[in-house]
C-alpha cells in the first residue's frame, strides 16, 4: 500500500513532467521558426540549456525511485554566441535529449494509468486480501508502472557512448589547457627568479672584480674589501641557484626516487611520521611530473601538519594503485585546514589542487573541526 | 696531508686540486666517476678523502654511498663529502656509523678558503664539520622541544658546536670568553638534558643525536 503510494507520488510527479515537456513544444516552436528567422537564434542555445533541465529533473526522479543515478555528459554551454550556437547543436547530449522527449510523450502518460488502478485496486484488494487473505494484485501493478517508466528512462536518457566519450574529450582539453597554463606560468617564475637573483648577482659580482683590478694598484684595502663583497655576491647567487633548483626539480627525488624523498621529508619535517611507501621501489618509476607532484603533496601537506594542526604525529602512504600513484597525508590534529589554509595564494592547499589537477589528478581534503585533516591526491600515471 | 679528490666536473675537480696543493696538501689521486673511487682510496689509503655526492654513471647519490662503502672497508677513513645542495638525511646516514672523520659541507664553502682548509684538517683528525645550512635546519623544523628553552646566546652556541668546531673556535666567532662559552655549553647540555661531554667530536656526537632524536626517531 505504501509502496503504491510512494509509486503513485512518482508516476504524478511524471505525469506532471509529461504535461510540462508538452508546453516545451511551443517553446520549441517558437526557437525553430525564430532560428529559421534568424532574429531568434539566440534563443537555441537558451532552449537546449531548458531541455538540460527538464531532462536532469527526470533523470533525478528516476535515481530517486531506482535508487541509481543516470549519468550526465553534457558539454559547457559557454563563450560568445557562435560557440554556444554551435555546442548546442553538435552536443550529442542535446540529441539524446529530443530522443528522449520525443519518446516521452509517447510513455508520459503511463502515470495518468494510476488513477483508474487505484480506484479499482482499493475495493478489489480491500477484499482480495483483508477478507481472504490473499497477496494484493491490483495495487503492485502501479508500481511496476513506475518501473516501466524508470527502465524507459533509463534506457533512453543514458548518454550514448559517443557522449560520453566528448566529455571527456572537452575535460582532457580543459585539463590540458590548465596544465599547459601551469607551465608557462612555472616557465615564468623561474625566469623571473634567475634574472632578478643569480643573474642580477653575477652582474654585481663581475662589476666589483672590475673594481678591485683598478684599485688593486693604488689601494690594496679597497679591493680587499671590493673582493670580500665579489665573494659574498657570489655566495648569495650560489644560495638562490640551489632554491630555484630545489623549485624545478627537488634534487633529493632524482638521487633516492619518490620513496627515499618522502622518508627523508617526514625525517625533516619536525614530527612524527609513520611513512608507507614500500611498494615504490619495485618496478619502473612514475614519470617525473608525478612524482614532482606527489613530492610537492607531500611537502605541503607536512609543512601545514607541523605548522596548523597542532598535532605531533602525522602518517603518510604513497601507493601504487592500478592508474597511477596514490598520496595520503594524515594528521592527527584539530582539522578546519580548508577553511583555515585557504588563504595561502600560490602555496598551500589551492596550489596542491592546482598541481594535480595539472596532472588530470583529483585532489581532496577533508578537515573536519576537531580534525583529523585527510589530505589525498590520485595521480594518472597517462 | 695526502688526500683523494672524487669529483666528475673537470672545472671544479682543478679548482679543489689547485687548492689543495697550494695549500701545501699532496693529491695523489683523482677520480672522475664512482667505480674509480673505492679503488683509488684502497690504493693510496690516503689521510682524507675529499667527495662530490652525484657523480657519474648515475648522477644520483653514488659519491655518498661510495663514501660510506669507503668507511666500512678502511675503518675511520676521514671523508669530507661536498654537494651542491645539503640534505638531512644524508647528513645523518653519513654520522650514522660515527661522526668522527665525518664532514658534509656545501660545495659553495670551499670559495671561504681559510674555513674550508680548516674544515678539512679537522676532518682529518677524526673532528666532524656539518655545513652551517644543514644545523640550521635541524634546529629551526623542531617543534615545541627544550630547544626553546635556549637563550638566542645558547642556541648559537649549540649550532657552532654541531658544526664540529671547538670552545677556541667557537670564543672568536662569538667574540667572548671561552669559559663563557664553556658555561653556555654546560647550560645546553642541562636543559637538553645531555651527559657532560667535553671530547670534540662526541659532544658533537651528542648534540646531533638529540637534535635527531628530539622528533623523528619514528620514521620506519
Amino acid at each position: 500500500m505504501r509502496q503504491a503510494a510512494r509509486a503513485t507520488a512518482r508516476l504524478a510527479l511524471a505525469a506532471g513532467l509529461a504535461l510540462f515537456s508538452l508546453l516545451l513544444i511551443t517553446v520549441l516552436e517558437i526557437t525553430v521558426i525564430g532560428a529559421i528567422a534568424v532574429v531568434g537564434i539566440w534563443l537555441l542555445p537558451e532552449t537546449v540549456l531548458l531541455i538540460r533541465r527538464i531532462a536532469g529533473a527526470k533523470r533525478g526522479m528516476v535515481a530517486a525511485w531506482t535508487g541509481q543515478t543516470i549519468p550526465e555528459a553534457y558539454q559547457p554551454i559557454t563563450g560568445p554566441l557562435r560557440g554556444r550556437l554551435r555546442t548546442a547543436v553538435r552536443d550529442p547530449g542535446t540529441f539524446t535529449d529530443l530522443r528522449w522527449m520525443a519518446a516521452y510523450y509517447a510513455y508520459g502518460w503511463l502515470g495518468y494509468l494510476a488513477l483508474p488502478l487505484w480506484i479499482a485496486g482499493l475495493p478489489a484488494d480491500g477484499v482480495w486480501c483483508g477478507l481472504l487473505g490473499r497477496r494484493p494484485v491490483v495495487l503492485p501493478l502501479i508500481c511496476r508502472l513506475a518501473d516501466l517508466d524508470a527502465r524507459l528512462s533509463v534506457a533512453l536518457l543514458a548518454p550514448s557512448p559517443k557522449a560520453r566519450l566528448t566529455e571527456r574529450v572537452e575535460q582532457l582539453t580543459q585539463t590540458r589547457a590548465g596544465a599547459i597554463a601551469a607551465h608557462s606560468a612555472e616557465l615564468r617564475r623561474i625566469e623571473r627568479d634567475l634574472h632578478d637573483g643569480a643573474q642580477a648577482r653575477l652582474v654585481a659580482l663581475s662589476m666589483r672584480i672590475g673594481l678591485a683590478k683598478r684599485a688593486y694598484d693604488h689601494d690594496p684595502q679597497a679591493a680587499r674589501r671590493l673582493l670580500d663583497e665579489a665573494q659574498g655576491h657570489a655566495e648569495e647567487a650560489l644560495a638562490e641557484l640551489r632554491h630555484v633548483v630545489r623549485g624545478i626539480q627537488p634534487p633529493i627525488l632524482t638521487d633516492r626516487g619518490l620513496a627515499g624523498a618522502v622518508r627523508a621529508l617526514a625525517a625533516s619535517s619536525g614530527l612524527a611520521v609513520t611513512v608507507r611507501a614500500d611498494d615504490l621501489d619495485e618496478g619502473p618509476r612514475a614519470p617525473a611530473a608525478v612524482e614532482a607532484a606527489a613530492y610537492f603533496v607531500v611537502a605541503e601537506a607536512l609543512t601545514n601538519a607541523a605548522k596548523h594542526s597542532g598535532s605531533s604525529r602525522a602518517e603518510v602512504g604513497v601507493t601504487r594503485t592500478r592508474a597511477g600513484l596514490r598520496v595520503l597525508v594524515r594528521d592527527e590534529g584539530t582539522g578546519g585546514a580548508e577553511t583555515a589554509g585557504g588563504d595561502a595564494g600560490g602555496t598551500g592547499l589551492p596550489g596542491m589542487r592546482r598541481r594535480v589537477a595539472a596532472l588530470d589528478g583529483t585532489f581532496t581534503v577533508t578537515s573536519p573541526a576537531g580534525g583529523p585533516t585527510v589530505i589525498e591526491a590520485e595521480l594518472p600515471c597517462v | 696531508m695526502r688526500v683523494v679528490v672524487a669529483e666528475d666536473n673537470a672545472l671544479l675537480r682543478e679548482g679543489l686540486v689547485l687548492l689543495l696543493t697550494s695549500a701545501g696538501h699532496e693529491v695523489v689521486a683523482v677520480a672522475a666517476a664512482e667505480p674509480e673511487i673505492l679503488p683509488a682510496l684502497l690504493a693510496h689509503r690516503p689521510d682524507i678523502a675529499v667527495l662530490d655526492v652525484r657523480m657519474p654513471p648515475g648522477f644520483r647519490d653514488e659519491g655518498l654511498r661510495a663514501a660510506l662503502a669507503a668507511r666500512e672497508r678502511i675503518p675511520g677513513l676521514p671523508v669530507l663529502v661536498l654537494s651542491q645542495y645539503v640534505e638531512e638525511s644524508y647528513a645523518a646516514e653519513l654520522i650514522g656509523g660515527g661522526a668522527s672523520g665525518i664532514g658534509y659541507l656545501l660545495k659553495d664553502r670551499v670559495g671561504r678558503i681559510e674555513e674550508f682548509l680548516d674544515a678539512l684538517s679537522r676532518v682529518a683528525a677524526g673532528g666532524t664539520a656539518l655545513d652551517p645550512e644543514v644545523v640550521t635546519e635541524l634546529l629551526t623544523r623542531r617543534r615545541s622541544t627544550p630547544l626553546d628553552s635556549l637563550t638566542p646566546r645558547e642556541r648559537e652556541v649549540l649550532a657552532l658546536m654541531a658544526q664540529g668546531h671547538d670552545n677556541t673556535t667557537i670564543a672568536s666567532a662569538l667574540v667572548i670568553t671561552e669559559r663563557a662559552v664553556s658555561k653556555h655549553i654546560g647550560n645546553v647540555f642541562l636543559k637538553l638534558g645531555l651527559p657532560p661531554t667535553d671530547i670534540g667530536h662526541r659532544r658533537v656526537l651528542a648534540v646531533l643525536a638529540y637534535l635527531n632524536n628530539a622528533a623523528n626517531l619514528n620514521n620506519d
